[in-house]
Parts: structure tokens; C-alpha cells; sequence
């Protein structure tokens, strides 16, 4: 393998794809060089629950052939990439991260793989996890901590700790991961990556492991804001082997991309997410409203109604949906869960069944409020992914006391009240923290605004390098 | 609001449903998740905000929420 191939890893996914079709190097030999990179970087990082060579590279060369017969296969097509180890492949292992689901072959394929693979991606392996996406950390008793390629000695975020570790350390392109609580964007944040929460229902969930049948949405995880545009084109839209997905049409996520933002009004909240933000965290985001500030966006401030609550409203939904779909392995095979993921699998068994469903129940209302309210002011939403800098893996660990759930409320404390609501949000990197680990900012919309919040951070890019910036994995 | 769940009742809670081996600090610990969660339901479904529409909930319809987000999209022209 040429030095120089391995090189076409740190580059944009757009780049890269319009490079393979234009037969300057070949799926095989990017592929190749991705594999060799996640076999270097695995003893370190720990992203990789499996690396699959052989399917891998079985991709790859298909990818070739229909390249080589004049045949286009998609928008991803020789592109490698690596996912979740939540998603179903029909006859392959899926883990889920977890001890009670090792080995689980599933009988059906998720409409996401079948999509990518209609798009041409190559899927390289299967990436690590939180055990059952529950928890923001990436520690995993199982199948060991994921780490972050900026520092090993931090947390990746979770629960899509590969799919941000991965893509961070330029191993693959971009990753698929999941979002119950914060599960895309947090990994995305403390890993300088680009990573979307979708609206509710905008892309399948048929074929990938549930937590929470209410709030799930798989996410993916990019470098920039055009290759997420790209991934999200392939992946969203309606299933009609899912019937929780909106039949709306898919806009143009690429064509959106160049709307540019003058009139665009950024609310930035007056309450609670503004609160408890670190110094130097708080640095990074006066900066990126600079930027937006001089690419033409008004900031106005903006009172969220309900901030306090709405991040316990979503665990009120969650807990009670996650333990009735845990309850017969939490009573059967308790000693196979790790003791962080027991408790947050359980803990919806002490929650009344007349308490979940009144928190469902008024959903629509505190949407409907929220929207009316928020977006009334402004068009797009900035609050910081993560307010606090980037914790290590020994502050999260098991035993850590009430330090370490203070902390753990921390990690989602401005991610999951977007869960409960069920709008959009997506993080974007803005610049680094006082420990050199990256900060990120997000943004959130009105339902169905992706495109909107994808425009807003493309002209944040197209001003700043931050997405640019490579770790050095030591 | 001041109701507190203890880990007591978290274990009777979950013996009750067939759990029979959780110990005093996952009990403990909970509580505290479990209590958090039931505040915050119990705060929002008494707020003035919510309750505008219609004082009690006889009359809603969860599976509304599909059709609010459809209702409620952007209209970002692209």
C-alpha cells in the first residue's frame, strides 16, 4: 500500500467519492489502506468491536467491478465505512455492545445497511459501543473502553463511541451511529466531529437494536458538514418496513448546503443552557457566534419554556421503554449486564406505569409549546453540545460516587432535552478545550429542519478550519 | 415537589416484578433516577403551559405527536 493512498483517509468523503469515480484509485485500495489504519489504531483506541476484513474487502472489489462494467452504484459508492455494532446484517453477529446479545445473529438486514449498500458504501466492521447504547461515556466492561483518538486517557462519548472514535482518528469516512439521549452528538463533539440527531422518524429504525421505541433515531457521524449531508440523503426517507417513518419527501441535503445564512436569526437561550458552562468551553462558543455573526446571522436571544425539565422528561420516557425491553434479561441474566448499565436498564421499573404515560401523553403539548415559542424568536437554536470539557475515562468510571453521576448528568444535560421534543439537532466542532480535547456547539430546529441546520453549519465551515484539524493518536 | 423514592421501595418495587437480586447501592441509585424523572413529569404536567389547552388529559391522544411534528416542520425552501 502507497504511503499516498493512505493519505485519500484524512480527506473529505465528498472529495474522495468524486475521486473514485473518476478511477483515481480503487475502493480495493482504499479499503485496504482503511483496514491496515484500523488495525494500527485498535490496540489504542479500541473502536472496533470486530474489523471484518474479508466481507470488507469482498465489498470492495465489488464496488470495483460494478465501477470497472460502467455501472454507478450510488452517492457512496467504493466509500468505506464502518458502523454501530447495532444494526442488523441477516446472518452476520450483531453484539450490541453487550454480553447478553453476544454473538445474536439476526434473521433480517436494517433498512440503513440495505441503503448504504444500494449507495455503494463498503462496511469495514462493526464499531464499539455503550453496552445497549445506555450511557455517554464509552466505557464498556464487555468489549473494553472505546478511547479518544485526541487523548486516550478521555472519554469517546456515547453511546456511539466507535462511530466518533473512528471517523475521528481517519479510519473511515463517517459512521452511522445512534441518538436515544445525546448518543451521536456527544461523540461528534468531544471527538471534533460533525454528528446528527435527525428528527424523529426521518430515517428507519427497522432492523437496529431499540432502547427507547419513542425517542430512537440513528444518527450518523461525519467530519464535515457536506459528507454528513451526503450520508443523511442515502439514509433518510420513508420505510415501509417501518411504520414510524414520515412520509414527507427528502429535500435536497447537498443543494441545501449552499443557501448561505444572512437572514438567518440564531437564538441563542436566555435560560438553563447557558448555565454551567466552563470557561473555556464558554470561549469556544462566543467565537462561533462571531463567525456566524460576520457570515450574515442575526443572534437573538431566546427563552426556552420548560429547559429545566425537559432533559428528565426524555429519561421518563426512556427508562420505562428501556426496562420493559430489558426486563427478561435483567431478571434472567442480571450478572451479565455491567453494574451502570443495570441501573439505567432498571431504573424504569421504579418509575410508575401512570408517570411514563403522562409524560407521552404530553409530548405533543411541550412540543407544540416549544416550537411556537423558540422558533417564533429564532430560526435555529445555539446552545453548547457538551458545557463542561471533556472528562476522563478514569473520572467516569464505575465507583467514581457522586462525583462521577454529576458528571454523567453533565455529558447530556444539553443533548437529551432534544431527545423528549424530537426535533433535530446537530453538533459542530468550534474549537478545543483547556485539556486540548475538542468542543463542539449544537444546533436545533424546528422538526424537519436538517437542511436548514446543515446550511447554518456549512457557512460556519466554510469560515473556519476546526473540522480540518486531525488528531495524533498516541 | 418533595416525593422521594428510596431504595427500599425500589427493591419491593422490583421483587414485585420478578427482580430478586438488586442490591442496596443499585436500589439506591435508583431512587434517584427514578425520583428525578417522576418530579419532572409531575412539574410540567401542572404547569400553566401545558395545561392551557385542556386542564386534564382525558382527551389527548399520545399518538399526536407524530402528526405535531409533521405540523409543526420547517419550511426551509431548498
Amino acid at each position: 500500500m502507497s504511503a499516498g493512498i493512505a493519505a485519500q483517509l484524512d480527506r473529505p468523503l465528498v472529495e474522495v467519492a468524486a475521486e473514485l469515480a473518476a478511477g483515481s484509485y480503487t475502493s480495493s485500495e482504499l479499503t485496504e489502506a482503511a483496514l491496515v489504519r484500523a488495525r494500527a489504531l485498535q490496540p489504542k483506541v479500541n473502536c472496533f468491536i470486530a474489523i471484518e476484513e474479508d466481507a470488507a474487502l469482498e465489498g470492495a472489489r465489488a464496488a470495483d467491478r460494478a465501477r470497472a462494467s460502467g455501472q454507478s452504484l450510488g452517492s457512496l459508492h467504493g466509500v468505506p465505512l464502518a458502523h454501530k455494532d447495532m444494526y442488523y446484517m441477516a446472518g452476520r453477529v450483531t453484539d450490541c455492545g453487550s454480553a447478553v446479545r453476544r454473538g445474536f445473529v439476526p434473521a433480517i438486514t436494517a433498512t440503513v445497511h440495505r441503503r448504504m449498500a444500494a449507495a455503494g458504501a463498503v462496511n469495514i466492521g462493526r464499531l464499539n459501543m455503550t453496552e445497549f447504547a445506555l450511557g455517554p461515556t464509552g466505557h464498556n466492561a464487555i468489549w473494553g473502553d472505546c478511547r479518544n483518538p485526541w487523548n486516550t486517557a478521555y472519554i469517546p462519548g456515547g453511546s456511539s463511541s466507535g462511530s466518533g472514535a473512528a471517523v475521528a482518528a481517519r479510519i473511515v469516512f463517517a459512521s452511522l451511529g445512534s441518538d436515544t439521549g445525546g448518543s451521536t452528538r456527544l461523540p461528534a463533539s468531544v471527538n471534533g466531529l460533525v454528528g446528527l440527531k435527525p428528527t424523529y422518524s426521518l430515517i428507519s429504525r427497522y432492523g437496529s437494536m431499540g432502547l427507547s421505541f419513542s425517542i430512537d433515531t440513528p444518527g450518523p457521524v461525519a467530519r464535515t458538514v457536506a459528507d454528513l449531508a451526503r450520508l443523511l440523503q442515502v439514509l433518510a426517507g420513508v420505510d415501509p418496513l417501518d411504520p414510524t417513518t414520515s412520509q414527507r419527501t427528502v429535500p435536497d441535503y447537498e443543494a441545501a448546503l449552499k443557501g448561505g445564512i444572512r437572514s438567518q436569526r440564531i437564538g441563542v437561550p436566555t435560560n438553563y443552557f447557558g448555565e454551567q458552562v466552563a470557561p473555556d468551553v464558554q470561549v469556544a462558543l462566543d467565537a462561533a457566534l462571531a463567525v456566524l455573526r460576520d457570515c450574515g446571522a442575526t443572534i437573538v436571544p431566546v427563552e426556552v419554556p420548560l429547559a429545566e425539565h425537559l432533559a428528565e422528561l426524555s429519561r421518563a420516557v426512556l427508562y420505562p421503554e428501556a426496562a420493559t425491553l430489558h426486563n427478561h434479561w435483567l431478571r434472567t441474566r442480571p450478572q451479565d449486564y455491567s453494574p451502570q448499565v443495570r441501573v439505567r436498564a432498571a431504573t424504569g421499573l421504579a418509575i410508575p406505569a401512570a408517570v411514563y404515560l403522562e409524560a407521552v401523553q404530553i409530548r405533543p403539548r411541550v412540543l407544540r409549546h416549544f416550537v411556537e415559542r423558540v422558533f417564533a424568536a429564532c430560526d435555529v437554536l445555539f446552545t453548547p453540545t457538551l458545557a463542561i470539557p471533556v472528562p476522563t475515562l478514569d473520572e467516569t468510571r464505575v465507583g467514581g460516587g457522586e462525583t462521577l453521576w454529576r458528571i454523567i448528568g453533565q455529558l447530556v444535560r444539553c443533548t437529551a432535552p432534544f431527545n423528549y421534543l424530537g426535533v433535530p439537532a446537530l453538533s459542530v466542532p468550534c474549537g478545543f478545550d483547556a485539556n486540548g480535547l475538542p468542543v463542539g456547539f449544537q444546533l436545533v430546529g424546528r422538526p424537519f429542519s436538517e437542511a436548514r441546520l446543515l446550511r447554518v453549519a456549512a457557512a460556519y465551515q466554510a469560515q473556519t478550519d476546526w473540522h480540518r484539524r486531525a488528531p495524533t493518536v498516541r | 415537589m418533595t416525593m422521594r423514592l428510596t431504595g427500599q421501595t425500589v427493591v419491593v418495587l422490583a421483587e414485585a416484578q420478578g427482580h430478586t437480586t438488586l442490591n442496596s447501592d443499585l436500589a439506591a441509585r435508583i431512587a434517584a433516577g427514578a425520583t428525578n424523572a417522576v418530579r419532572a413529569v409531575a412539574a410540567v404536567v401542572t404547569s400553566p403551559d401545558v395545561r392551557a389547552v385542556d386542564p386534564n388529559l382525558f382527551d389527548t391522544e399520545p399518538a399526536q405527536f407524530a402528526t405535531e411534528l409533521e405540523r409543526l416542520a420547517d419550511r426551509l425552501e431548498t
